[in-house]
């Protein structure tokens, strides 16, 4: 069927109105507005590094726990935040949906767009931390961290898209998606280096790409070090994933405004 | 001439069965199924919104979709809008299309006036520049501008369709939906709407067009499709599908009349007006009126059971929504007695004395102590001519039968 028009509906321009709209409207009417973007993960490595240098000691080498922490919660948080909000941004814009076209993938991926602004406040922090801890910079930030966050955007498109597709046929997206998170964060390694992982399971555990993708960020950020075989396995995985979630998604897409 | 929307053979199912389900309820379908051997079925089955439906649409052709509630109308328009595809068959749209098809679709209640004017642009199309060349336009058509950066969720109903009919219009779409949404304007603003359509049509724009209102649907539309049960029953020129529509509505409410104990008919009143007709003296209803001659109000009604004494009111009332004159039987000593069936109220003003412009009659019926509306209608617009031709321009509303005389004061 050919019902596309000489000129389509421009999908960059979307997502980045979306993308302010959805901003505006999550901080427009907080009083710490964009603050509540490293409150968040700043919490979260304050009660980590407490119990794991206090309670049970974590051994992360020479690098302290609380940078070692914070350099997989702050992209763990994108993650994490950026899943569910794309999961139910079909079903909660219903009325746009089912009145106007649009490229449907413009809300899930504004959803995620609009989680990266935090991410990105959250970095600034990071690379605060880190030099504050007398890591001096290195050029291999410039070539591998943005390769880094591509493949952890590639994985969270994927995961995003497909299950913002499925919200809208099965309405148990909203908790498979709270449990696997729960599952997901202990399987990366967040609270514990991958070295605790037993060497012969390495390569199941790095099956996960956010594994590579952390040990990837730390690689780079903490050691200088490009990051090893490890990171081509999350690119593969990752792309894959993609490819699933954007796929389901696209064959789908049509049938949206008849089941919501 | 090239077409511009083409429907081949369009059918569209709705599933029923096919609402949001769990992942366990899937599963126990299938282990049910299974469990019978075979797959599982739809389970509510499904029901043809849209059955073989073609047609096409030529540029700068305008095309009103009539039909009762359920008819397949708006699955058509959501199907051009692409919200929507087809179970089977093709539709070809070539050109950008804009679709007013439901009140604040496309707006975000928390946005200014002039945000939702960007977002609506671009989920529409348009480039970023693009909007901004046109959106001193769009707001001055709007006739919004004091409110332009208040939240969409402050404006009223008809502000929302103004600021939908504006950014939709000034797009300069090729293809135009407008579902019933004008009904909300108030009338003036509709008049300004039916002069932009006109003004699109002229410049080359397709119409598609929905409304329940029939002097709207002969003002700007040339052809016609009449739906019922998703199938087309009628296609063609405006009046005569109308003319078809208004018969098959006649025959339905006669069917009621005979059968005054349907259920149908109590949820829908004990009376409806069926049609309201201003015709000149000599009787023809074309909507060409003279100030100085007679002109006739008739009211046809169907009544699904006697009502005993009633009264009918007429009120005169120019394009844009002035109050030019109202009439009661009851002030008028008209006395009225409603029985069950068809029956016709008809008044006459001799001669009409309005000033030359565009009016449309308003009626109700009501109770017997005139305080709760029975039923109520408008009719189509109507054009009335000064007794002078040529100087119908002016503000003003009566043209009273008259007479001049001059002579010079002498003696002084």
């Amino acid at each position: 069927m050919s019902n596309r028009g000489p000129r389509g509906v421009h999908l960059a321009d979307v997502t980045w109105a979306w993308t302010v709209r959805t901003l505006k409207a999550r901080y427009q009417q907080a009083s710490l507005g964009w603050l509540w973007a490293i409150i968040q993960p700043v919490a979260t490595v304050a009660i980590f590094t407490v119990v794991f240098t206090r309670f049970v000691r974590v051994d992360t080498g020479s690098v302290p726990y609380l940078l070692f922490s914070y350099t997989a919660v702050a992209p763990w948080a994108l993650l994490a935040s950026a899943l569910p909000d794309m999961a139910s941004s079909l079903v909660t814009n219903l009325n746009l949906v089912t009145k106007i076209y649009f490229p449907r993938e413009a809300l899930p991926v504004a959803a995620f767009a609009a989680r990266t602004v935090d991410f990105a406040i959250s970095v600034v922090l990071l690379l605060g931390l880190v030099l504050f801890y007398g890591i001096t910079p290195s050029w291999r930030w410039l070539v591998y961290l943005p390769v880094v966050f591509a493949i952890q955007s590639m994985l969270i498109l994927g995961v995003g898209v497909g299950a913002a597709a499925l919200n809208v046929r099965f309405r148990d997206v909203d908790p498979v998606m709270k449990l696997a998170l729960q599952i997901w964060f202990y399987a990366s390694p967040v609270l514990y280096p991958v070295s605790a992982v037993p060497q012969e399971w390495q390569w199941l555990y790095f099956a996960n790409p956010m594994a590579g993708v952390i040990e990837g960020y730390r690689d780079v950020l903490l050691s200088g070090r490009a990051p090893g075989w490890y990171l081509a396995t999350a690119a593969v995985t990752s792309l894959v994933t993609f490819v699933i979630g954007y796929g389901h998604f696209k064959r789908v897409e049509g049938r949206f405004a008849d089941i919501i | 001439m090239p077409a511009v929307v083409t429907f081949s053979h369009v059918s569209k199912r709705y599933q029923l069965g096919l609402a949001r389900t769990s992942v366990t309820g899937l599963a126990k379908g299938w282990l049910r199924a299974a469990w019978r051997g075979g797959l599982p079925q739809a389970v509510d089955g499904s029901y043809w919104a849209l059955k073989d439906v073609s047609f096409e649409l030529q540029r700068g052709q305008s095309l009103a979709l009539l039909g009762p509630n359920g008819a397949g109308k708006s699955t058509i328009l959501k199907l051009l809008a692409r919200i929507t595809q087809p179970t089977s068959g093709a539709l070809e749209v070539a050109g950008r299309l804009a679709a007013l098809i439901e009140l604040g679709a496309g707006f975000h209640p928390d946005l200014t006036g002039r945000e939702n004017v960007y977002l609506n642009g671009m989920l529409l199309g348009l480039r970023r520049q693009e909007i901004e060349a046109r959106f001193d336009e769009i707001v001055a058509f709007s006739e919004l501008e004091p409110f332009i950066d208040t939240p969409i969720k402050r404006y009223s109903s008809g502000m929302t369709v103004r600021l939908g009919f504006a950014v939709a219009s000034c797009l300069e779409p090729e293809i135009l939906l407008v579902d019933e949404v004008l009904a909300v304007g108030d009338a003036a603003f509709r008049q300004k709407c039916v002069r932009r359509i006109k003004a699109l049509l002229d410049g080359g724009t397709s119409l598609i067009f929905v409304s329940h209102d029939m002097g709207l649907v002969k003002a700007v539309c040339d052809t016609a499709i009449y739906l019922e049960a998703g199938t087309i029953q009628h296609a063609g020129p405006v009046a005569d599908v109308i003319e078809t529509y208004n018969t098959a509505l006649d025959r339905r409410r006669a069917e009621r009349v005979e059968r005054p104990g349907d259920d149908g008919g109590a949820a829908e009143g004990v009376l409806e007006i069926t049609g309201v007709a201003v015709l000149d003296e000599a009787g023809h209803p074309d909507g060409h009126l003279s100030a100085d001659r007679p002109a006739e109000v008739r009211v046809r009604y169907v009544a699904y059971r006697g009502i005993g004494p009633a009264h009918v009111i007429v009120r005169l009332q120019r394009s844009d929504g002035v109050s030019c004159c109202v009439v009661r039987t009851v002030a008028d000593g008209a006395p009225l007695n409603i029985e069950a069936g068809p029956g016709t109220v008809s008044v006459v003003f001799e001669p009409l004395q309005l000033y030359g412009g565009t009016y449309y009659a308003v009626v109700w019926v009501t109770d017997a102590d005139g305080a709760s509306g029975i039923a109520r209608a408008t009719s189509e617009w109507f054009e009335v001519k000064n007794r002078t031709a040529g100087l119908d321009a002016g503000d003003a509303v009566f043209e009273p039968a008259r007479r001049w005389t001059h002579h010079k004061d002498v003696g002084r």
